[in-house]
């Protein structure tokens, strides 16, 4: 009898599942939030590709990991197979990519990112770099050393022949026909779900002087975004955008093994690890790396870096190798590069959870170049410069933020073309964190003669300039500026996660960033994601905090307007009475809040008389103003708004507090810095000129 | 070196001698300095003394809040308080330039120059300064633009060099080589000021070649002592703000003023030490000998015996006749 119902039971329970998976699945495709619209196909009477999942596979190595399984749903693999020529600073290159359709449909096309094509004078990037900058050149003049571009000679795909004359350059974001950064292929034959489809891919990459952390500087060079990738299925829709002056990547897990080979001379650095170097008989060498559940991979070769290798860390999965390249004028800083990271490694595994690769490297790229802080699966940059005194701490910041990334972009994969602050910003709010725990909170940026500098402050300013121009959410290419992209996607992010803090309450942030990363760590989350896990760990509904900070632009200024005291019985003072009862006088007193902007935050507020004692009130914000009164034997002294300096996202703290009686002596310190300036600019000028 | 500790001393001697033209220059220096400030020291004003986030900026140097209200939208952009400053600076420049004579006037006088003298000095070489100061421009300006253009072209070289130390150095390097040559610059108008004022040259030209003629022939002394005085300037200014920001309480006010006051007076004097020792050069090596004639006593003269001198004749006309 069980059994028969069971019969019946489990096929209908099984329709009705299927059914909702694929409503659902439909609805998420057609949603607003859905990648450009590089359609599906839905011809189902094209004939599947002969490629069936029993011919290929996507390996499920694990020796690039401390993990006995593969930890991420393996999409790609890519084996690569590349002769690097230092005096052209080119790439001839074989790819053999090895797809597999987990996407739930049938693929008829393909696009493939070509990054290195964005460095050409009519390309998107390059566009977009000269009307909003970018960090690294103005573009003032075209200059042929800028030059940068990704040649697809020749694809093949298995089972269906050369397919080059199929390729077909598309611009899914901007239409500007001039941009060959994303390159479509449609294919004689769809690939069904579950099935593998392989890629033979003959390439050239020609490398520019460095631009967006990639590309050469002298006799350095750093492979970034070098090969052709292909897209991410993502919400139903293939996602690969144009390469922008402000965007960043995204792409599939998977397993890279790539053979680089370059002069003898020149040393090495990669993601992934070294599996073995031989030297070949035409002065080069051939080495081979190999990478587990990354989407990414990267290299560095220079004849001049100083390597420190034999530095262990002791993670919770196992032991991670530590390797690090310095520049050789920087090698009295090794000490230092090797500890921030190590600390950086440390806290992220208590706070966040695992590293789980058995590398790291680090590599302090060629001075001057703009392939400094830049972060690659189990491969980062730092900055650093020859004169780096103890109390700066660019290099430990640089180094910090990017290993961050390793966790925010590396393994939680966010969209970095669509939601940059997910790992931006994120990561920014990580870095200061865990910069506060290891440099202190009001010197974890500058300790130097005197000047202090903290993180938090760093970033609240990034914001603050531009608070008023765009959201957090909101795609990298929409952004008004550089200066706003910055702003927002770092400063504001971290500025608006330190306020959360204050909100739900510090130890509930940080389970709640710990439980994000460990259910998202190897997919692609989005934005809701991380919001929806704040909102399920702390148990609170966060809407009208989240609407306001991350979805919406309102800024937040709240300010002391005025505070008054004055004596209840004022009339019975006689005039010119010399003396008041200052003891037994009962004052009237008035504090008025005003909220200047259009953010709506609930404040504390804590009120100070004159007889030491101290009040707290609680405004909720709504009004533009509020008025608090009190009847007492003392005079209010002063009023602060958010007195702990748990908010982070007003933009002007100095209107936040009011006191009656002035103190005129801050003012005047600053007065003498400045009477010192001018008096000594006036000296030199006469020393020199009379 | 001799030579050279005769002048540092001779220099410094006039130097100490007048005093009081140093505690002159460093009151004009800090009213000046004052009144440039006022604009900007309200707006600080205006932002701080009721502000609980000041205290920031008291207990120590707290830079970011230093940077936010600078970005103030009511502080305004920083150049609109900076600009009175530079104007302030301006002036005290005119001002040195019109009242260096008197100074140099004052440290070749033997006695204590009296105030008029003092302005006169001013007074009658103030064209000669300005135009003393006109070509001095245009000498310094070509010089230094063209040492700053080369030691750019050398950087850029440096940069295309993988040691990356090659590029601070030719950087320090080139520094300093300009900072030499500017100096050897000076020498040769402060000798030329000297000239104009202490040999009441009108010609300025005249003065400027002679100096020139001067300094090539003298510049191992001149040099020497120019760059010990440079020298204390530089540990002056460093020694005062190492004491400045180590010694000095983060909210000790007074001490913070004592100590930038103290060290912006102690730098007036290595530049008038060595106006001391462009004056003592001047007197030593410059100044035309007065011709030294022996003493003979003249001959006594035999008295010259010439026609008796006949008395005057006084015409007068002849009496009228009576009652004609």
């Amino acid at each position: 009898m069980k059994m028969r119902w069971m019969i019946v039971f489990l096929p209908v329970v099984t329709v009705v599942v299927i059914s909702l998976a694929v409503k659902e699945h439909a609805a998420r495709a057609a949603s607003p939030q859905a990648a450009p619209a590089i359609s599906a196909p839905h011809s189902a009477s094209i004939t599947p590709a002969s490629v069936s999942a029993g011919a290929l596979a996507i390996p499920d190595t694990t020796s690039a990991i401390n993990s006995p399984t593969p930890m991420s749903q393996r999409v790609v693999h890519y084996q690569i197979d590349a002769r690097y020529n230092a005096t052209n600073h080119t790439v001839d290159a074989t790819e053999v990519l090895t797809y597999h359709n987990l996407t739930g449909q049938m693929l008829d096309h393909f696009p493939f990112h070509l990054y290195q094509n964005a460095f050409q004078p009519k390309a998107t990037w390059v566009r977009e770099a000269k009307i909003v900058g970018s960090r690294d050149t103005t573009y003032e003049k075209w200059e042929d050393k800028e030059y940068g571009s990704e040649d697809i000679k020749s694809l093949e795909v298995v089972g269906q022949g050369d397919l080059t004359a199929q390729l077909q350059y598309i611009q899914p974001d901007d239409g500007n026909k001039d941009d060959k950064t994303v390159v479509d292929l449609r294919l004689a034959k769809p690939v069904p779900q579950g099935a593998y489809v392989q890629f033979k891919i003959a390439f050239q990459t020609k490398f520019p002087e460095t631009e967006a952390r990639s590309g050469w500087k002298r006799d350095f060079v750093l492979g970034g975004q070098w090969f052709p990738k292909v897209g991410v299925w993502w919400h139903g829709a293939w996602n690969c955008h144009q390469y922008h002056a402000m965007t960043e990547f995204f792409a599939d897990f998977g397993v890279y093994d790539v053979k680089l080979t370059v002069p003898q001379f020149e040393v090495m650095g990669a993601s992934g690890i070294k599996v073995s170097e031989v030297n070949n008989s035409d002065s080069t060498k051939t080495l081979t790396y190999h990478g587990d559940d990354i989407h990414d991979f990267a290299w560095t070769a220079s004849p001049r870096y100083k390597v420190k290798e034999d530095g262990v860390y002791q993670g919770q999965m196992g032991p991670v190798s530590m390797r690090i390249l310095m520049q050789p004028a920087h090698w009295s800083q090794v000490e230092r590069h090797e500890k921030i990271l190590r600390e950086s490694l440390d806290h992220f595994e208590r706070w966040y959870g695992p590293y789980p690769y058995k590398t790291i490297t680090l590599v302090d790229p060629e001075p001057d170049s703009a392939a400094g802080g830049m972060e690659y699966p189990t491969f980062i940059t730092g900055d650093s410069s020859w004169f780096m005194p103890k109390g700066a701490y660019l290099p430990e910041i640089v180094i910090e933020h990017e290993f961050g990334h390793q966790y925010w972009y590396g393994m939680v994969a966010t969209n970095e073309f669509e939601d940059a602050w997910m790992d931006e910003g994120i990561n920014s709010y990580t870095e200061v964190k865990v910069l506060d725990s290891i440099l202190g909170k009001n010197t974890s940026v500058m300790n130097l003669a005197g000047a202090t500098v903290g993180e938090r402050e760093v970033q609240r300013g990034d914001y603050a300039p531009v608070a008023d121009l765009d959201p957090i959410a909101q795609k990298a290419y929409d952004y008004y500026s550089g200066n706003s992209y910055g702003g927002i996607t770092y400063g504001k992010t971290a500025s608006v996660l330190l306020t959360l803090e204050g909100i739900i309450g510090e130890d509930t942030m940080a389970k709640a960033m710990h439980v994000y990363f460990m259910k998202y760590r190897f997919t692609h989350p989005e934005k809701e994601d991380f919001l929806k896990t704040i909102e399920q760990v702390s148990g609170k509904n966060l809407r009208w905090y989240f609407n306001q900070a991350v979805y919406g632009a309102p800024v937040m200024d709240y300010k002391v307007l005025k505070i008054e005291s004055f004596p209840v019985n004022w009339y019975e003072e006689k005039k010119g009475s010399a003396h008041r009862d200052e003891k037994n006088t009962v004052y009237r007193s008035y504090v008025w809040l005003q909220r200047k902007e259009d953010f709506v935050m609930p404040v504390e507020v804590e009120i100070k008389f004159d007889n030491g004692e101290a009040v707290r009130e609680h405004w909720d914000g709504a009004s533009r103003w509020t008025k608090f009164t009190y009847e007492k034997k003392a005079k209010v002294e002063s009023a602060e708004i958010d007195p702990d300096h748990k908010v982070q996202i007003d933009r002007d703290d100095f209107n936040n507090s009011y006191t009656d009686e002035p103190n005129a002596k801050p003012a005047r310190k600053i007065e003498n810095y400045w009477m010192f300036l001018s008096q000594w600019v006036a000296q030199a000028l006469a020393w020199w000129a009379v | 070196m001799a030579q050279n500790q005769g002048l540092l001393s001779s220099g410094w001697s006039r130097m100490a001698h007048n005093k009081r033209y140093i505690i002159w220059f460093y009151l004009l220096n800090v009213m000046l300095a004052w009144f440039g400030a006022g604009a900007f020291n309200n707006q600080v004003h205006s932002i701080l003394d009721h502000s609980l986030r000041a205290d920031y900026l008291l207990h120590g140097f707290h830079l970011v809040t230093l940077i936010e209200m600078f970005a103030r939208p009511e502080f305004g952009p920083t150049m609109a308080s900076a600009a009175p400053a530079m104007h302030f600076a301006f002036l005290f420049f005119l001002l040195t330039a019109l009242f260096v004579p008197g100074v140099l006037q004052g440290y070749a006088a033997t006695y204590r120059l009296p105030r008029d003298e003092f302005f006169r000095a001013c007074g009658r070489n103030l064209w000669r300064f300005v135009r003393l100061l006109i070509m001095a421009a245009i000498v310094m300006g070509v010089v230094a633009g063209a040492l700053f253009g080369l030691q750019g072209a050398l950087q850029k070289k440096a940069a295309e060099s993988t040691n990356e130390l090659l590029r601070p150095e030719v950087r320090f390097a080139g520094l300093l080589v300009i900072f030499l040559i500017m100096t050897v610059l000076r020498i040769w108008f402060d000798l030329a000021q000297a000239d104009v004022v202490l040999g009441d040259q009108p010609a300025v030209r005249k003065s400027i070649a002679v100096s020139f003629r001067h300094m090539r022939r003298n510049l191992g002394s001149l040099f020497g002592s120019y760059l010990v005085t440079t020298f204390v300037a530089a540990i002056v200014l460093v020694v005062g703000i190492f004491v400045w920001i180590k010694l000095v309480s983060p909210a000790s006010l007074l001490g913070a003023v004592l100590v930038s006051q103290l060290t912006l007076l102690l730098l007036l004097i290595p530049r008038f030490w060595q106006r001391g020792i462009a004056v003592s050069y001047y007197l030593r090596d410059m100044v035309e000998p007065i011709p030294v004639v022996p003493f003979t006593p003249a001959p006594v003269a035999e008295p010259v015996v010439r026609e008796p001198i006949s008395p005057p004749v006084i015409l007068v006309p002849p009496p009228e006749p009576l009652g004609s």
